[in-house]
């Protein structure tokens, strides 16, 4: 904004900035600063140290780029909120079709629309399709945004800026490869390419029922939980202390629920991290209603009985659900939470005779072009493998994004190399944990520093070759539940 | 004699009975017998005979047994697409005396298990299924029309179902009622000669009037333990469901053949202009072979109560539909004018196809059903 424009502006500050990552789309504003990187509200971005890294997906400071937040009421929504197909489907002209509006179905669509703006685009949602930070859902509350805030952009709004027609809250049932047709509960599509991108879906062990056990992997889901959860603190179990059942505990106890972590393994992060680091978040969850509980085997959940009758002076609720442990204790908890991992749910993978993993859950594509192992299928972020891992992190999918439409528009491809690891980032706020490098193969940790600012650790190959670097700070102020 | 004589029913077809020679035997009753008739049943004679032949033949106990286990679906499936080819309606009738007799076969009460099952299974006695209504009560679309009122152990049912098909004076249906003042329903047998039984005309349709369908009245119909199928039934459906709708394809891929074997005949003399129609007979020839194969797969695990695989159930039924409202529409593409004929098969089949995607579940059914199951569920 220049100052004849804006004379009053002139004497004062500039107006704040808005920076968005280009990996991952989260937006950096001056105004809000980055609690958790310690940057304080009204640090300009060009004021940011240069090893700064984003907070989602933990790419420099480079891959930001000035981002002004579209006008509101400017685009004009081609899709509502149910599919608004006039033509048949059948007699339009094949395209790309893509399955899923996440992060990853959103991030192809733009892809592929920059590499050609004609090419016609049909998005297929089991879900509203709204774009939002998934991995915001775990820390949100340490970041003081309200539920109602987490939508980035409206699906309709997404859908006109990128000339996609979507299929919302349409689910995907089957694919018929020799006709190239996906069936949907909307009716069926035609395409010229295909690209999964429906994610992975949340494994529940059969001790836990579904209709008494959260799951947090859509935003659904979590406003749903954080609805259940607004009436006031209440004791919640967190089955699983993997990376989310870490994150949900730390993020749910600042909202002031007293939460019970509960795992099989003895220490938290014990899949991904050395004892050290699990040691650390132990001590600074001291100062948070956590309560870590390892060693410990889930065998059932009962539900109690009826709460007091409506319109009696209540006392303080009783509890709603009894989680049994194989020790023979039960707990008495209000809600309970599963984080015990992801899946990519095979049903469509196997309509379509695609090459599966079982073991690992998802289906199987190559490395540099995403290709599935049926002709024009194509697949990317959580539901895919590669080389026998599923990577189930943002980071990847910008790569994976620019290689699947620089093969469906016949493109050359941009980036050849094996992609570096992803960036594992713990965003557990008591004690936040980045991890950059290779957690694979024979290797052991060995301390660099372990003092009350920094742990900082390194993962070394029998060949004494450095595979990974563990860096953990405390936040310079401790955070404190919500009063 | 031992428990498990008693229990076991018997056989319901000839066991030496190979799934060719059904074929064969079906096959033949349908391109004679029942072609001869196929005009009449349209308009509205029931083919008691054909009916009878197909149940000697084997068309009808193919899927049942032994004992409570599954037979053979793939061939009961089969021998419905083989009726359905030549006459969508009487193909539709054989579904609901397939279906009726899983009931029979799964209701557990040796009161129905037994002679009932045997004499349904081979087509000595007819029966039909008044499960429309249930079906959509189950999804939330209309509520449950029969009510029974539960005396000294025993139900009373009153109410009216609407369309139910292959009645008779002589015939039964598997229906279900609500349990008055209770959170339960009744799964019974609803014999048509039953005191308090009325069976009411229903308007004229578009196609299959010799279906013998008929508004069923209940005042005051005594059902006693030799009818419960289910009580209570919810969880018993649940079991059954899957198998239900997956028997129905039959019918589908039935009338779909039929509609590309009238547009191979007219290949000769019309093929150098058909060429430039959609939907070509090659074309929906390989599309229903796929099908097939995904529903033979499927044939093999009719009680696998899996949530895929009941949506996997569900988007066969709803491909065959679509399938059969494509073909039927294309053949009259293919056949022109002499398709439009009052006597062409070619036109019966287009109303035929339209029965194939209205009759519970409908096309629109069938995908709300596969919305509800792919929400997970969460905590309320």
């Amino acid at each position: 904004m220049s100052a004849t424009l804006a004379p009053s502006l002139a004497a004062g500050p500039e107006p704040w900035q808005q920076f968005i990552c280009r990996v991952c789309g989260l937006i950096y504003d001056e105004a809000k600063g980055d609690a958790d990187s310690g940057l304080a509200p009204g640090t300009r971005f060009q004021d940011i140290p240069d090893d700064w890294a984003c907070p989602l997906c933990g790419v420099g400071k480079a891959d930001f780029e000035p981002y002004t937040p579209p006008a509101a009421g400017a685009p004009r929504p081609v899709a509502a909120a149910h599919a608004t197909t006039t033509a048949p489907l059948r007699r339009a002209t094949p395209g790309v079709v893509i399955v899923g509006a996440g992060r990853a179905g959103w991030q192809v669509a733009q892809a592929l629309r920059e590499g050609d703006a004609t090419l016609p685009i049909t998005v297929v949602s089991a879900c509203t399709g709204d774009v939002y930070d998934k991995p915001t859902l775990s820390v949100a509350v340490a970041r003081g945004l309200d539920v109602g805030t987490l939508v980035r952009e409206s699906a309709a709004h997404a859908a006109a800026r990128l000339g996609v027609r979507l299929l919302c809250d349409t689910q995907a049932v089957a694919i018929d490869v020799p006709r190239r047709r996906l069936r949907t509960t909307r009716g069926t599509l035609r395409y010229g390419h295909l690209v999964l991108a429906h994610g992975a879906a949340p494994v529940l062990p059969a001790v836990l029922p579904a209709k008494d056990v959260w799951r947090i992997n859509d935003l659904t889901a979590y406003r749903a939980m954080r609805a259940a959860l607004a009436s006031g603190p209440q004791r919640v179990a967190i089955v699983g202390a993997g990376l989310v059942g870490c994150e949900l505990a730390n993020d749910l106890a600042l909202a002031g629920h007293d939460i019970t972590l509960l795992d099989l393994q003895p220490r938290p992060l014990a899949a991904q991290l050395p004892p050290a680091a699990s040691q650390r978040l132990l001590q600074a969850w001291q100062g948070l209603p956590i309560h870590f509980e390892g060693g410990v085997q889930v065998i059932g959940v009962e539900r109690c009985a009826a709460s007091p009758m409506p319109g009696a002076l209540r006392p303080p609720s009783p509890p709603a659900l009894r989680l049994r442990l194989q020790d023979g204790r039960a707990l008495a908890v209000d809600q309970i939470v599963a984080a015990t991992g992801l899946r990519a749910p095979g049903r469509l993978a196997s309509s379509a005779g695609l090459a599966f993993d079982a073991a690992v859950g998802g289906i199987v594509v190559d490395a540099a072009t995403l290709a599935t192992s049926q002709p024009r299928i194509h697949a990317l972020g959580d539901c895919v493998v590669v080389h026998g891992q599923a990577s189930r992190y943002i980071e990847p999918i910008a790569r994976q994004s620019r290689a699947i439409a620089a093969a469906v528009l016949g493109q050359p491809a941009t980036e050849a190399r094996t992609p570096p690891p992803p960036v594992l980032r713990v965003k557990t706020s008591a004690f936040p944990i980045t991890v950059t490098g290779s957690l694979l193969g024979a290797g052991r940790w060995m301390a660099l520093a372990n003092t009350a600012e920094e742990l900082r650790l390194q993962r070394l190959s029998p060949d004494g070759a450095v595979l990974a670097t563990l860096v953990a700070r405390p936040p310079r102020q401790a955070p404190a539940p919500a009063a | 004699m031992d428990l498990a004589e008693l229990k076991a029913p018997p056989p319901a077809t000839p066991r030496s009975t190979s799934p060719t020679s059904v074929l064969d035997a079906v096959r033949e009753i349908a391109d004679g017998p029942l072609m001869a008739v196929a005009d009449a049943v349209d308009r509205g004679t029931y083919p008691r005979e054909v009916m009878k032949k197909l149940g000697a033949a084997g068309a009808y106990g193919a899927h049942l047994g032994p004992g409570a286990e599954a037979g053979d679906y793939m061939l009961a499936i089969r021998a419905m697409a083989e009726v359905s080819r030549v006459c969508g309606a009487t193909g539709f009738m054989v579904w609901c005396q397939q279906v009726c007799g899983l009931y029979l076969q799964q209701s557990g009460n040796p009161a129905l298990t037994g002679r009932v099952l045997a004499a349904h299974a081979c087509g000595d006695r007819l029966g039909g299924t008044g499960m429309s209504n249930p079906m959509k009560a189950y999804a939330g679309i209309e509520p449950l029309l029969l009510k029974a009122t539960p005396v000294a152990g025993d139900y009373r049912v009153n109410g009216t179902l609407p369309w139910v098909s292959n009645l008779g004076q002589d015939h039964y249906s598997g229906t279900l009622a609500a349990v008055e003042g209770q959170d339960r329903e009744l799964m019974f047998l609803l014999r048509c000669d039953a005191p308090g039984v009325t069976l009411r005309e229903c308007p004229s349709f578009s196609a299959m009037e010799g279906t013998n369908t008929w508004a069923l009245r209940c005042t005051d119909v005594f059902i006693g333990a030799d009818e419960v199928i289910a009580d209570p039934a919810k969880a018993w459906i649940a079991h059954v469901r899957a198998g239900f709708i997956l028997l129905q394809t039959g019918f589908g891929l039935g009338v779909t053949q039929g509609a590309i074997d009238s547009m191979w005949r007219v290949e000769p003399a019309l093929g150098h202009v058909n060429q430039y129609l959609e939907d070509r007979p090659d074309e929906l020839q390989a599309e229903l072979d796929t099908l097939t194969a995904r529903i033979e797969v499927l044939a093999k695990t009719p009680f696998d109560h899996g949530k895929a695989y009941l949506i996997d159930v569900l988007d066969v039924r709803l491909h065959a539909s679509e399938l059969a409202l494509r073909a039927a529409q294309s053949a009259l593409m293919h056949a022109g004018a002499r398709g439009y004929l009052l006597s062409s098969d070619v036109q019966r089949r287009v109303r035929e196809s339209h029965f194939v995607a209205i009759v519970s579940p409908a096309i629109k059914h069938l995908r709300l059903l596969i919305a509800q199951l792919s929400q997970a569920e969460m905590p309320a």
